[in-house]
């Protein structure tokens, strides 16, 4: 894993998540650019998933570390799948939600990662 | 209790609108209570059983609280709501007058603190929102 990479991450999770408040509070449902920011957040962290699996020797706690790999990896195609689903600002608020949680999900995997260093 | 029709309309005042933020959110609450709850007594339970059975209670609340409101079950779901809210003020209470007995932190540790005090706003935007909905029907 990347400390720089996943700090690009986070800050790119985090951007989505506002653009998903912002989107709700001006109560408008999902559009092209939530869509666009959820497909790029999701193959952003495939690759953080692959180069994580591929020193997973360097991590302490084994099971935590891929349960939270697991989840940043799951949460962008369950978010699409539900601003799909709502039609209104109410979906966007939930890929605010989902977005904000991947970046913390982010957050604790470099944690993890560096107290194994 | 009225018709079947009623009771749907009611279930879908539950779980639409807002109600879909709150199910997203808890069940992401859900799903890390209980991963870290299975993981915390698969691999160490001896450190701190009270801490660690705690934690996979908290996940079982927070899987009630998700399946209620995504089903629209408004009295499981308040019911789920008020146990949820005990807890995070109990557990958080405890954990800071005896910290020995909490040596690993739990999701309602210090109210949630770990949390970004999630833990203790959910319960309350979530009876909000299923009473609010009570008063409007």
């Amino acid at each position: 894993m990347n400390g720089a990479y996943s700090g690009w991450l986070i800050g790119a999770a985090l951007l989505l998540a506002l653009v998903g408040v912002v989107t709700a509070v001006r109560d408008r449902p999902m559009g092209p650019v939530l869509l666009a920011g959820l497909g790029l957040l999701e193959l952003a962290v495939l690759a953080q998933a692959g180069f994580a699996l591929a020193g997973l020797g360097h991590v302490a706690e084994k099971a935590t570390f891929i349960g939270y790999l697991a989840g940043t990896v799951v949460i962008p195609p369950a978010a699409i799948w539900w601003g799909r689903a709502e039609r209104t600002r109410w979906g966007s608020g939930v890929i605010a939600v989902a977005a904000f949680t991947v970046a913390v999900m982010t957050g604790r995997l470099l944690q993890l990662w560096n107290a194994g260093a | 209790m009225s018709a079947p029709s009623g009771q749907d309309r009611r279930g879908e005042a539950v779980r639409s609108g807002p109600g879909r933020v709150l199910v997203a959110v808890y069940g992401i609450f859900a799903l890390a209570a209980t991963s870290r709850a299975a993981v915390q007594i698969a691999t160490r339970f001896a450190e701190a059983p009270l801490a660690y059975v705690l934690s996979a209670f908290a996940g079982v609340v927070y899987i009630v609280l998700t399946v209620a409101l995504a089903r629209g079950a408004r009295r499981v779901a308040v019911a789920a709501c008020l146990v949820e809210l005990a807890g995070v003020l109990v557990v958080g209470t405890l954990s800071l007058a005896d910290p020995a007995a909490f040596p690993q932190a739990t999701v309602w540790s210090g109210y949630g603190s770990g949390y970004l005090f999630v833990p203790l706003a959910l319960p309350v935007i979530g009876l909000l929102w299923l009473l609010r909905g009570v008063r409007r029907s």
